[in-house]
């Protein structure tokens, strides 16, 4: 029998003790309420008692991956609540060496995913990689229409699709949020944040924020998990996923079929190159 | 209801004047003096000693100097080469024009200084500071008691100044010039060590004298400590400070300490007045 | 004095013959102010914009000067444009802010040119707030929803809810009111009655405690969430920092500022690496304790007014209200002196 929401949430709370008494953990990195009901934080439990105000429920939305890169060598190792999508986070970080394996404790969660319009198209909701697993993992579901928006707009004219993405960048207020929540931008230092190279201007107008959102796009490349995190922190409200999912769908039809964040030992599509790889610009 | 405009200046004190540089002294391998005038041959300010200036590079960048030395009709500026703009400062030929805006922030308390013996210590490009001030001293000889001049290089090529340092200061009247590098050099029969552990060897002694002090964070912390288990007080050891600033005027935020603007309420404090801060410099 | 909120459109036409009026319009999915046309969408009431009114007075992106760089150069100061401005229906939050940044632009010796044209050039017209977002917390800072004393005319809607009711409180306010004749009639009663959603518990000397709290345990738990973007300091209406930067065309070029995050790295970076304040740690201290205690000490007041934007939008729940009344509530440890 499936657990229940409250079930979770302790034994989230039973296993996050449990990692803490070890003495190999410093905090555990799960969610807690806020003063907003429908607003659970990201959250740091360091001692026993702060295990008890961590909680589970469809409002746990924040990614928990990223914040191990708050400290790329730290003493003793972070243990991260992680959902399907955070365990794909992990492991992208782990292949692109940001994160050491031995640094991480993985308490894996099955999720039943969350009040996000992105869960819907989940395709992992059960944890890829940890150290111990709460619930039962659950049948995964293909997405048929991963792409389906990603084609719907192929199928406009240039003009149009600029049309569309130049009125979205006049909204961006060019805060970073979307880079900064998203595990595939795991860089030590952003180029956008080495602006006396000149790559990136700072002012935000149309061309400095387009600069960054498709700089951006290009830079994650194959290394998107499809968390949709870029798109929820959005204070403006970009359909950032829309040019994420472009590149992986681009990289589907290239190199067949792909995912990033899985548990495997293979190259990433864009870090290897082999003979047989496209190239017809050459 | 816009509050009336609390004004000190009569023009935009965000726009620069076009400036030419003049002189390009190579000091040591990475420091050169620029000596600026306007464009029309003039002086563009008369700061006060440990005033800033904001030097630009147009269409390179911007950022804020000390300036070292004035005449009747230039200002002068020791830029090390750190960063991807003063390595831009370094290609500069005489000829070249530039932006100045100033001067900015405080100044060294000159008129506290007035009757008392003074210790100026210097380390590496710090020394820049320190030397609008000994210039200033010089040339008003009669109102302060003895100097002492203590600098301290990494290595006989790194000393700035060298006219100065080893020809005019020492000649000056009832001054006496020390200077020490960090490590020996062929051609240095002069002292070898670091400038804390020299300002204790030497043994200065605090009464009736104030000390100016400028360099690196880390000779300023230990030569600060140096100088308190002497027997100087904190209200009588001034420093400067530096941080990352780009208006210049105390509006675009950036070089607070607490409530403080090294821009314009610095870049010259006591160590009493940086107790007083935030431990974030 | 008032006038029937179907004569709205009206009102703002007449003013937009003589001024750029800057109202509540929604536009490409986002209410914000900007320019009125008599085609564009007005929404006085309802919530407040995302984007605070700060950039009709501190435009996120502003030319300083025209240059020529080499060995015949120039620099050509860039004026802002001459137009007389309305900021026409901004809430009391963004009003009291627009003072702290009078406080910072035009005081303290150097008096900001580019801003003090454009706030010279600006009738501000505030407009009490009808509702209220989960997220605001104004009165908890001291102010009113219902009333922003310093503006130029204040306007609410009238107790029938038919009306907006004016009241003229500075000259300018006056030579604007006056543009209206035959819009406008005598009385109106105003109604006055909106209450925050939120009130919290802040101390009454939290701008001295703080000052005492910088090595305080605190910061340790509240910055731990924080993701380091800009959200917080881009919707605040009272952040004012900036940057300078250039922008190259050939032998030419042109001097602009841009607004800038103190939560970014780059902020306080130094040329050769070095940064006083290495981590979201110190760059979130600095910003809560900008708002809630430098800010009080070098002008007099608290630069949080309580707008509750931040609050909404940050990606990882931060929330400053929550902080204050953490601080409020912290006992002072040894440490703190």
């Amino acid at each position: 029998m499936a657990l229940s929401e409250k079930d979770i949430e302790l034994k989230i709370r039973e296993e996050a003790k449990k990692a803490l008494a070890t003495g190999e953990v410093s905090c555990v990195i799960g969610w807690t309420t806020t003063r907003f009901p429908d607003k659970m934080k990201p959250f740091f439990a360091e001692t026993e008692a702060e295990c008890d105000e961590l909680v589970w429920n469809k409002y746990c939305i924040n990614g928990t991956a990223k914040y191990a890169l708050d400290d790329r060598y730290p003493s003793k190792k972070f243990a991260i609540i992680a959902r399907g999508c955070d365990s794909r986070a992990i492991n992208r970080m782990l292949k692109d060496k940001q994160l050491l394996r031995e640094n991480l404790y993985i308490i894996g969660v099955v999720c039943d995913g969350k009040e996000n319009p992105i869960c819907e198209e989940c395709q992992h909701k059960n944890p890829l990689t940890y150290d111990v697993l709460i619930g039962e993992p659950v049948p995964e579901q293909i997405d048929e229409k991963r792409f389906a928006e990603v084609e719907a707009f192929e199928k406009l004219s240039p003009d149009e699709k600029y049309e569309y993405w130049a009125k979205q960048y006049d909204k961006c207020i060019h805060c970073y949020a979307c880079r900064n929540a998203c595990p595939a931008c795991n860089c030590v230092e952003c180029y956008a944040d080495q602006y006396r190279t000149g790559w990136q201007g700072k002012a935000s107008d149309r061309i400095q924020n387009q600069v960054y959102g498709l700089t951006r796009a290009f830079h994650v490349g194959d290394r998107c998990i499809e968390c949709g995190e870029c798109e929820r922190v959005c204070p403006m409200g970009l359909p950032i996923m829309r040019q994420t999912r472009k590149m992986l769908k681009d990289i589907n039809d290239l190199f067949g079929d792909y995912e990033c964040g899985m548990p495997d030992d293979a190259m990433p599509v864009l870090g290897g190159y082999t003979l047989a790889d496209p190239d017809e610009f050459m | 209801m816009a509050i009336d405009h609390e004004c000190s200046c009569s023009k935009n004190p965000l726009v620069p004047t076009l400036c030419k540089v003049i002189d390009v002294k190579q000091e040591t391998p990475d420091v050169q003096t620029y000596t600026i005038q306007t464009v029309d041959g003039k002086k563009p300010f008369s700061p006060l000693p440990g005033q800033l200036a904001m030097i630009s590079l147009l269409g390179v960048g911007e950022a804020m100097f000390s300036i070292t030395a004035q005449g009747d009709d230039y200002i002068q500026s020791s830029i090390k080469r750190t960063g991807l703009l003063t390595e831009a400062f370094h290609e500069m030929q005489p000829g070249q024009q530039i932006g100045v805006r100033g001067p900015y922030g405080n100044h060294f308390p000159i008129d506290d200084f007035k009757g008392k013996d003074i210790l100026f210590i210097g380390g590496g490009i710090g020394i820049a500071p320190v030397r609008s001030l000994i210039r200033y001293c010089l040339e008003h000889r009669e109102d302060f008691g003895h100097l002492d001049i203590l600098y301290g290089a990494r290595s006989m090529n790194d000393i700035c100044f060298k006219e100065d340092c080893l020809e005019n200061w020492p000649k000056a009247p009832d001054t006496n010039v020390y200077i020490t590098t960090d490590v020996p050099s062929e051609g240095w029969d002069g002292h070898v060590g670091f400038v804390p552990s020299y300002i204790e060897e030497v043994g200065f002694k605090p009464e009736n004298k104030k000390v100016a002090l400028c360099g690196p964070p880390i000779m300023i912390t230990l030569s600060s400590a140096s100088l308190l288990k002497m027997g100087f007080k904190k209200e009588d050891v001034i420093t400067t400070l530096e941080l990352r600033m780009k208006c210049g005027i105390g509006k675009c935020g950036r070089c607070n300490i607490g409530s403080k603007f090294v821009c314009l309420d610095g870049p010259v404090f006591s160590l009493a007045e940086l107790d007083e801060l935030p431990d974030e410099k | 004095m008032k006038f029937k909120k179907t004569d709205l459109n009206e009102v703002l036409k007449t003013l937009a013959r003589e001024y750029t009026v800057f109202a509540p319009i929604v536009e490409n999915e986002e209410k914000k102010f900007m320019p009125w046309a008599e085609s564009k969408d007005v929404e006085m009431e309802g919530l407040n914009t995302i984007k605070p009114p700060k950039d009709v007075l501190f435009p996120n992106v502003e030319k300083m000067y025209r240059y020529k760089m080499g060995l015949e150069g120039f620099i050509e100061e860039i004026f802002p444009e001459d137009t007389k401005r309305i900021l026409f229906g901004i809430r009391p939050c963004d009003m009291r802010s627009i003072d702290s940044m009078d406080k910072v632009f035009l005081t303290k010796e150097y008096v900001d040119s580019y801003y003090a044209k454009r706030r010279d050039d600006a009738t501000i017209v505030a407009f009490g707030c009808t509702e209220a977002g989960r997220t605001c917390f104004c009165e908890s800072m001291g102010l009113n929803p219902n009333d922003a004393p310093s503006a130029d005319v204040m306007m609410n809607v009238s107790a029938d809810g038919e009306d907006y009711v004016l009241e003229a409180r500075t000259e300018k306010g006056e030579e604007l009111v006056k543009k209206l004749e035959g819009l406008i009639t005598d009385g109106g009663e105003a109604k006055k009655d909106t209450k925050c959603s939120l009130v919290i518990n802040k101390a009454e000397d939290l701008d001295k405690k703080l000052a005492k709290m910088f090595e305080h345990p605190i910061w340790d738990k509240v910055t731990k969430g924080c993701i380091g973007c800009g959200t917080c300091t881009f919707v605040c209406p009272t952040c004012y920092c900036f940057d300078i930067d250039s922008e190259n065309y050939g032998a030419e070029g042109c001097k602009y500022r841009c607004w800038d995050s103190c939560m970014f790295s780059d902020y306080t970076r130094l040329a050769g690496g070095a940064n006083p304040r290495p981590t979201k740690k110190e760059r979130l201290r600095n910003r809560y304790m900008h708002k809630l205690s430098y800010f009080n000490e070098r002008y007099g007041e608290t630069l949080c007014v309580g707008c509750g934007r931040c609050v909404e939008k940050c990606p990882a729940h931060l929330d400053i209200s929550e902080f204050i009344e953490k601080a409020s509530a912290a006992e002072l440890g040894k440490e703190d002196k």
